[in-house]
């Protein structure tokens, strides 16, 4: 990621639709799945190596996250995901530990979890007190690059309805502290917990986004951007709009993909404006967010331009169709292709920790298979 | 006889209330210990056992000593299957310098103790099973300090891994040389050799057969840790028997059984072992009956003899830990921690020293009791310095505060 400029309130320009990835990783070890306390060894060796991205400590300490860099096309980003995921892979060999994506640990206890020592994950602990731990939970960010802040505006507001479409294809949380949750995503639960979750205010333009938050500011709700836990929310400081919902996919794969359907999307909607930002998203998405977690694919969703109930795995179809122009123009077609593919056969990387559970037995097995998916087959994976 | 159902005064000490006393004493001193020294748990569990033993107040005598043998075995045997369990071979292959690390770490301690002993005046061969003993990290110490301490990371997994290779290099070594001490006495060659070989053939063979057992039986039973743990103390009281009863190492067949066990186990159909609160019950009497066996004669005849041998052990296992430690990813100030938390040496070393000296009647009386001396002093330090070192490392977590 680029500098921060030092004025949150400047919207940063960046490439039109340019993407990157943050990807937050469980840390487990090789002896019993369960999560390590050896995030800080891990990085200092990671350190050490060249890496193009970042990896950084999270709040609890078996956790990592990734950053890419900016990337303009998936093939460029899936390399950069592809030789972070080696690097992490081999080094956590190394110190007989395991990498895994999945949005929860399927069987962590989180009284067990230790904050990270920094100041700023200290002062976490201190206002949130057991949020703060239970909030070790893995979520994938994707960015998206917007010319000024009145654009971002927009796509935050458009973008919105499309909230269920990354819930249910990135849905790799079923299991919750040893328990099977009956949920596709279990993971955004441990985020609505916090004050300042929820959706961007409707407002107009990036000028009266500004003036929302220096009210905000001015009650001392807020000290920084940073503060707003939404689903989507802008970052004037990388000049992109940020999509939070999804889980960390079982593979780096599925989360260039991800990245990718946010590309495309915004491209479609900047190129077309096919209509203007409606009210009516905000009103039906917590419904909407609630299907996507709890069924998936099979879930309902309100689409709100249209005003009619769909199942959400044939509006996600609909959509990739509608998108097919937008994506070979940016080189996506047949990334598009395997997310089609995906919502076909229904199964998502939930399913599949739940297939994995049924074959096996136990959520140590989970834990296990779901590291050899991260490792992609590389011979240092379980 | 009116009075008849009344029992005779004072009430025999049946074994029932000597080892109830023996929990309650040890379980006393060991909180105590804790709470008002912060000493390790062990620590006060070995002063109990000081305390209750032949030398204080007698209450633990040879007797008691020789009946509770089978209860120590256990506790042993469960650590020691623990121990081999975690042995990861895979994660050998993937940092092939942890394991010459770890051999290093044996080899050195094992020559700075022999060259220490040459050089205080003792005799080759005998300093060589000496050093052999002393190469041993006490299991039970650096795995009961790590479970109380609810220890985890680097340096707790290395301080496991090196104390599992130390151990079977300890062991292996002094069996080898068996058959040259044997032959000094005028053995016939023959069964000198034949004996270690049976010992070491005969365990590994114990331990194979016991885990083939375990993998089938815990396929059947499926992944349900209570009944894969009685499954698992099941298997380890019968190696423990069989070990004991065909003249085997016990120690050797259960670390094989938990090696075995945890790099044969294709299918995965083993739990990851975690420990209850009936490892603590076995921890207490443990360690309070071998503090109760502890001897410190030759703390005032041969205390210069002594602290030679816990130097040149301490600095042996140091130097190559600092040798390696770039080689196996490990910071320096993080080799020292690991060089200190490897220092306990205790029971094990007790057991082999005594088969040592049933089997070569001819070990110098003088350098046993310098060995035994060692094994008692380290025995009180010991958990004391991994406690440190794994405190110092940060990677401990505090305890629960008292209610």
């Amino acid at each position: 990621m680029p500098e921060a400029v030092t004025d949150e309130r400047q919207f940063r320009r960046s490439d039109h639709c340019s993407i990157g990835v943050e990807l937050e990783l469980q840390v487990v070890r090789a002896r019993d799945f369960d999560l390590s306390r050896d995030a800080a060894d891990l990085i200092d060796r990671l350190e050490k190596r060249t890496l193009s991205g970042a990896v950084k400590p999270e709040i609890t300490e078996g956790m990592i996250e990734l950053n890419t860099s900016i990337h303009d096309r998936h093939a460029t980003l899936l390399d950069e995901l592809r030789s972070m995921r080696d690097a992490v892979v081999e080094e956590a060999g190394i110190l007989n530990l395991y990498v895994v994506g999945g949005g929860s640990h399927p069987f962590h206890d989180w009284t067990e979890r230790r904050i990270t020592p920094s100041e700023r994950f200290n002062a976490l602990f201190e206002r949130y007190g057991f949020l703060a731990k239970q909030f070790t939970v893995f979520g994938q960010h994707a960015h998206v690059g917007c010319r000024d802040g009145d654009e971002a505006v927009y796509l935050v507001h458009m973008l919105t309805r499309y909230v269920p479409h990354f819930i249910a294809l990135s849905a790799s949380s079923p299991y919750y502290q040893g328990e099977d949750t009956a949920f596709q995503s279990s993971r955004l639960t441990a985020v609505s917990a916090f004050p300042l979750a929820g959706h961007m205010p409707f407002v107009a333009d990036w000028a009266a986004f500004l003036e929302y938050y220096e009210t905000m500011r001015g009650f001392g709700i807020v000290q920084s951007m940073k503060d707003f836990y939404w689903d989507i929310r802008p970052k004037p400081e990388y000049g992109t709009i940020e999509i939070r919902v999804c889980d960390t996919p079982l593979a780096v794969e599925r989360a260039a993909q991800l990245a990718t359907y946010a590309q495309v999307l915004a491209a479609f909607h900047l190129a077309e404006r096919p209509s203007a930002p409606s009210r009516a998203a905000y009103l039906v998405n917590a419904y909407n967010r609630f299907e996507a977690c709890r069924y998936g694919f099979r879930g309902e969703m309100v689409e709100p331009y249209a005003a009619r109930k769909k199942r959400i795995g044939d509006d996600i179809l609909e959509t990739l169709a509608m998108l097919a122009p937008h994506a070979k123009a940016l080189g996506a077609a047949t990334v598009l292709d395997a997310l089609a593919d995906l919502v076909r056969h229904g199964r998502s990387d939930a399913d599949w920790q739940r297939a994995q559970r049924g074959k096996a037995g136990a959520l140590e097995d989970v834990v296990r298979e779901s590291a050899a998916r991260w490792a992609g087959g590389r011979a240092d994976g379980p | 006889m009116q009075f008849g159902y009344l029992p005779q005064f004072p009430p025999a000490l049946t074994q029932p209330i000597l080892f109830g006393a023996l929990l309650a004493v040890g379980l006393l001193v060991g909180e105590a210990a804790r709470r008002y020294a912060s000493l390790p748990r062990i620590t006060g569990y070995v002063l109990a056992g000081i305390l209750l033993g032949p030398r204080v107040s007698g209450l633990l005598g040879p007797d008691a000593l020789e009946a509770a043998r089978v209860l120590v075995d256990l506790s042993i045997g469960l650590i020691v299957f623990e121990l081999g369990f975690r042995f990861d071979l895979a994660w050998l292959k993937r940092n092939r310098w942890l394991f010459v690390a770890a051999i290093a770490e044996s080899v050195l301690c094992f020559l700075a103790i022999h060259f220490a002993l040459l050089y205080l005046g003792f005799q080759a061969l005998h300093a060589a099973s000496a050093a052999a003993i002393g190469t041993a990290t006490s299991p039970a110490v650096v795995m009961l300090v790590a479970h109380d301490q609810r220890a985890e990371g680097q340096i707790t997994e290395r301080m496991l891994l090196f104390t599992a290779i130390n151990s079977i290099f300890a062991y292996v070594g002094l069996t080898l040389l068996l058959p040259l001490l044997r032959l000094e006495h005028a053995v016939n060659w023959v069964h000198a050799v034949l004996h270690p070989v049976y010992l070491l053939v005969g365990s590994v063979l114990v331990g194979f057969i016991a885990c083939v057992v375990m993998l089938g039986l815990a396929r059947w039973l499926g992944k349900r840790e209570d009944r894969q743990f009685v499954l698992l103390v099941a298997l380890v009281v019968l190696t423990v028997g069989a070990a004991r009863a065909l003249n085997l190492s016990v120690m050797v067949a259960l670390v094989v059984l938990g090696m075995l066990a945890r790099n044969l186990d294709r299918r995965h159909v083993l739990m990851p072992l975690r420990a209850g609160h009936g490892g603590q019950l076995f921890f207490v009497i443990l360690f309070v009956l071998t503090g109760a066996s502890l001897e410190f004669d030759a703390l005032a005849t041969a205390s210069f003899a002594v602290a030679g041998f816990i130097t040149a052990r301490f600095l042996g296992k140091t130097v190559a830990i600092y040798a390696f430690s770039r080689a196996t990813g490990l910071r320096k100030r993080s080799a020292g921690l690991l060089s200190v938390a490897l220092l306990p040496m205790s029971g094990l070393a007790v057991v082999m020293l005594h088969d040592a000296q049933s089997l070569v009647p001819g070990l110098r009386q003088e350098l046993a009791a310098v060995v035994m001396a060692s094994i008692a002093l380290l025995e009180l330090a010991g958990p004391v310095a991994t406690q440190l070192a794994l405190r110092r490392a940060g990677e401990t977590r505090p305890e629960p505060r008292d209610a």
